[in-house]
C-alpha cells in the first residue's frame, strides 16, 4: 500500500518536469517527423510523401557537402576547444584568488550570445578596420589586409578563432568541476610517490576526470554539429555555399527556398547522426573504464 | 643520532598558529604515535613531516638529512592516508607498482616488490582488482602495500584506521604491529585513538594545541601524567578530578582536604611539594576507586550511586558525592543498584595532584 502511494506521490514529484519534456521536446520531435514525411512548404499546403524526402536527402549533394564540411569543422574545434580548455582548468584548478578572477576572465565570452560575439569577430577580421588584421601587418606576419571570408578554410579559420575565444571557458568549468572532485590526497599519494607534475596529470588527473572530459566534448562536438549563427553572421556560406554547415543549409532549404518538409527530413537525419556519434563516444569511453 | 629530527617547528595558517616551535626526535626504529584531540594540529604536523605541508618555522631532519625544503617524493618517507587515498582507476597491482614505475624501475624489480608486497600483506587473490571491488580492510593493505614498495627510511600514517569498523581496526591493529615488528622500520603514527596509540606505539607524543603535552611510554603517560591534560585524556573512563585545599604535608607528602570528605595524605612526585598551599585538584582513575560500605573506615567519602554501566568484564559505578561525581571501575561482578549508599576508598599512592595551572606537583 505505501510502495503503491510512494510510486505515485513520484510520479507527482516527476511531473512537471515530465510535462515539460513532453511540451518541449516529445512533441515538436514528433510534429518534426510528421513534418519530415510532407512536401509541406513554409507558405502552407503540402502532402504526405512517405519516405520522399528522405530519398531526395541522400542524393542532394549540397546537404552532403554541408555535412561533412560540419563534420570537418567539428573534427578541428573539438580538440582545440578540449586541449585549451583542459589547460586552463589545469591553471586554474587551484582556489587562489588570482586563478579565480582568471576562471571569470575566460569564462566571460560564454555569457554573451553567439550572434553578438560573431559579429564583434566579423569587426575584428574586417579588412578596412579589423584590429586583427591591423595587428597581423604590424608584426609582419602578411603584408597587407586580407579578406577573411572569400575563402572557405580561411573563413572556417576565422569561425573557429572566434568559437574557441566564446566557449572554451564552457569546457575549462565542466573540466575544472571534473578535476576538483579529485581528492586531495589521491594527489598527495602520487606527489609521495615520486610523480612529477606531468606524470601527475597524465596518470592521475587526466583519467580521474574521464568523464568530465566526455561530458564537455560531447556538448562541445554535438554543438559544432549543430553550428548556424556563427557561419551565418561571419561567412554567410560563402563562397559559394562551401561554407554551409548543416543547419545552415536545413535553415535555406527551410526559411529561404520554403521547402519545410524537406527541411525538417534533413533535420531528422542529423539527428540521428548526432546521436549515433554520441552513443559511439559513450560506448567507446565505458570500453575504456572497464577495461 | 635521531632518525627524525623536528627542530623549533612552526606551523602558521593565516594567523592562527597550529604548530608552536615544537622540537622532538625519534629513534631508528622506533614506533612514535602522535596523539591528541581533533584540532591539536597532529595531522599538520605529519604533514608537515612528509613535505605536503610548508614550514614556517623550524627544521625537518630524517635520517641526518635537513629535509625542510625537500619535495615529499625525496624525503624517503611513505605515507598511508585516512582515506587510504589509492588511486581508483588502477589495480591493486598498478597501485602498488606506481612509485617504482614512475621511478623507471625495471619491470623484473617491479614485478618482484610487487609480489613480496601482495604475499606479505595476503593480496594475492586481489591484485587485478580494482579498489572499488574491495573491503576496507583489503583497501588499507593495499595502501601498506603502496609505501611498503618504496623501502622508504620513514612510514607515515595518518589516521589509517578510522575508517574501519571496531572488529577490523582491532584486527588491522595487529597486522600493524606485526609489520612493524617485521620491518623494524620508523613508524609516525598519527591518531585520536589513545587505544591504537597505547597499543602499537613505544613512545606517545601527546599534543595539545600544537605544543607537545608530555613524551613517554604508553604506560608512563598513565600512571605518571606530567598535566592535568595528558591525566583526562589518556585513559577510559577518564580519571576523576576532584577539587582539593592543601592543608600542610611533609616531604613529598601533601596532605588535602576534600569537600565533603576528610583529610587525604597524598605522595607527589617531588620533594618540598609538602610546603604546597591553595587550590589544588585531586586525580584518580576509576579502577583506583573502590566501593565499600557507607562510613566504612577506608572510605574517603561516601556517596550515591547514580548509574550503573555493567561491562561484563567490570561494572562502572556513577557516584555522586560531595566533591562532585565520582567514576568507579569495579572490576568484580558488582550487585550495586542505582540509589544505593556507598562509600569510596582510594587506593594508597595512586592520586595525582594537579597545580591551577594543570602542571602535577
Amino acid at each position: 500500500m505505501l510502495a503503491t502511494n510512494n510510486k505515485y506521490v513520484g510520479l507527482l514529484y516527476l511531473s512537471p518536469a515530465l510535462l515539460f519534456v513532453a511540451v518541449f521536446v516529445l512533441y515538436p520531435l514528433v510534429q518534426l517527423v510528421m513534418i519530415s514525411m510532407t512536401s509541406e512548404s513554409l507558405l502552407g499546403g503540402g502532402e504526405f510523401v512517405w519516405f520522399d524526402n528522405y530519398l531526395l536527402a541522400f542524393s542532394d549533394r549540397s546537404f552532403w557537402t554541408s555535412f561533412w564540411f560540419t563534420v570537418r569543422y567539428t573534427l578541428i574545434i573539438t580538440p582545440i576547444l578540449m586541449v585549451l580548455g583542459f589547460l586552463l582548468a589545469l591553471l586554474t584548478m587551484q582556489n587562489r584568488a588570482l586563478n579565480q578572477i582568471a576562471r571569470g576572465v575566460v569564462f566571460l565570452p560564454v555569457v554573451i550570445g553567439l550572434a553578438s560575439s560573431s559579429l564583434l569577430w566579423v569587426w575584428l577580421f574586417d579588412q578596412q578596420v579589423g584590429l586583427l588584421n591591423k595587428a597581423l601587418v604590424d608584426v609582419g606576419a602578411i603584408e597587407q589586409p586580407m579578406v577573411w571570408f572569400n575563402r572557405a578554410h580561411l573563413g572556417m579559420t576565422a569561425v573557429i578563432v572566434s568559437v574557441v575565444w566564446k566557449v572554451v571557458g564552457f569546457g575549462m568549468i565542466i573540466m575544472l568541476s571534473g578535476m576538483q572532485s579529485i581528492s586531495h590526497e589521491i594527489v598527495e599519494a602520487s606527489m609521495i610517490d615520486g610523480a612529477t607534475y606531468w606524470q601527475r596529470v597524465r596518470r592521475i588527473i587526466l583519467p580521474l576526470s574521464a568523464r568530465a572530459i566526455l561530458l564537455a566534448t560531447l556538448i562541445s562536438a554535438i554543438g559544432s554539429m549543430l553550428a548556424f549563427d556563427q557561419f551565418y553572421l561571419m561567412t554567410g556560406g560563402a563562397p559559394r555555399g562551401q561554407t554551409f554547415t548543416s543547419v545552415y543549409w536545413i535553415y535555406q532549404n527551410s526559411f529561404v527556398y520554403f521547402k519545410l518538409g524537406y527541411g525538417s527530413a534533413l533535420s531528422v537525419i542529423l539527428m540521428v547522426v548526432i546521436m549515433a556519434g554520441a552513443a559511439l563516444q559513450i560506448a567507446l569511453q565505458r570500453r575504456g573504464e572497464s577495461a | 643520532m635521531p632518525h627524525v629530527e623536528l627542530k623549533s617547528l612552526s606551523k602558521q595558517f593565516g594567523t592562527v598558529e597550529v604548530i608552536r616551535d615544537l622540537s622532538l626526535a625519534i629513534e631508528a626504529g622506533e614506533f612514535c604515535a602522535l596523539l591528541g584531540p581533533s584540532g591539536c594540529g597532529k595531522s599538520t604536523l605529519l604533514r608537515m613531516i612528509a613535505g605536503l605541508e610548508t614550514v614556517t618555522a623550524g627544521n625537518v631532519v630524517i635520517a641526518g638529512r635537513d629535509v625542510t625544503q625537500v619535495p615529499p617524493a625525496k624525503r624517503q618517507i611513505s605515507m598511508v592516508f585516512q582515506s587510504y587515498a589509492l588511486y581508483p582507476h588502477m589495480s591493486v597491482r598498478q597501485n602498488i607498482a606506481f612509485s617504482l614505475e614512475i621511478a623507471g624501475a625495471p619491470k623484473a624489480e617491479i614485478a618482484e616488490k610487487t609480489q613480496k608486497a601482495a604475499t606479505l600483506l595476503q593480496l594475492e587473490p586481489y591484485l587485478e582488482r580494482k579498489p572499488a571491488q574491495l573491503s576496507g580492510g583489503q583497501r588499507q593493505r593495499v595502501a601498506i602495500g603502496r609505501a611498503l614498495v618504496r623501502d622508504p627510511e620513514v612510514f607515515l600514517f595518518d589516521e589509517p584506521l578510522s575508517n574501519l569498523d571496531a572488529k577490523l581496526r582491532v584486527q588491522m591493529r595487529l597486522e600493524l604491529a606485526k609489520l612493524h615488528q617485521e620491518l623494524a622500520t620508523t613508524m609516525i603514527y598519527v591518531t585520536h585513538d589513545q587505544v591504537e596509540a597505547m597499543t602499537l606505539a613505544d613512545r606517545i607524543v601527546v599534543l595539545d594545541a600544537g605544543r607537545i603535552a608530555q613524551v613517554g611510554s604508553p604506560l608512563d603517560l598513565y600512571h605518571r601524567p606530567e598535566n592535568k591534560f595528558v591525566a583526562a585524556f589518556i585513559g577510559s573512563p577518564a580519571m576523576n578530578f576532584l577539587p582539593a585545599a592543601a592543608n600542610g604535608g611533609e616531604g613529598r607528602a601533601v596532605s588535602v582536604d576534600l569537600a565533603g570528605a576528610g583529610s587525604l595524605s597524598v605522595e607527589t612526585r617531588h620533594d618540598g611539594a609538602g610546603k604546597t598551599s591553595g587550590t589544588l585538584e585531586l586525580g584518580i582513575r576509576p579502577e583506583h576507586v573502590s566501593p565499600t560500605a557507607p562510613a566504612d573506615p577506608s572510605a574517603v567519602i561516601d556517596g550515591r550511586i547514580s548509574m550503573v554501566e555493567r561491562l561484563g568484564n567490570a561494572t562502572i559505578l556513577y557516584v555522586d558525592t560531595a566533591a562532585g561525581n565520582i567514576v568507579v571501575e569495579d572490576e568484580s561482578e558488582s550487585e550495586a543498584r542505582i540509589g544505593d549508599a556507598v562509600g569510596l576508598a582510594f587506593e594508597p599512592g595512586r592520586s595525582h595532584l594537579f597545580a591551577a595551572d594543570g602542571r602535577v606537583i
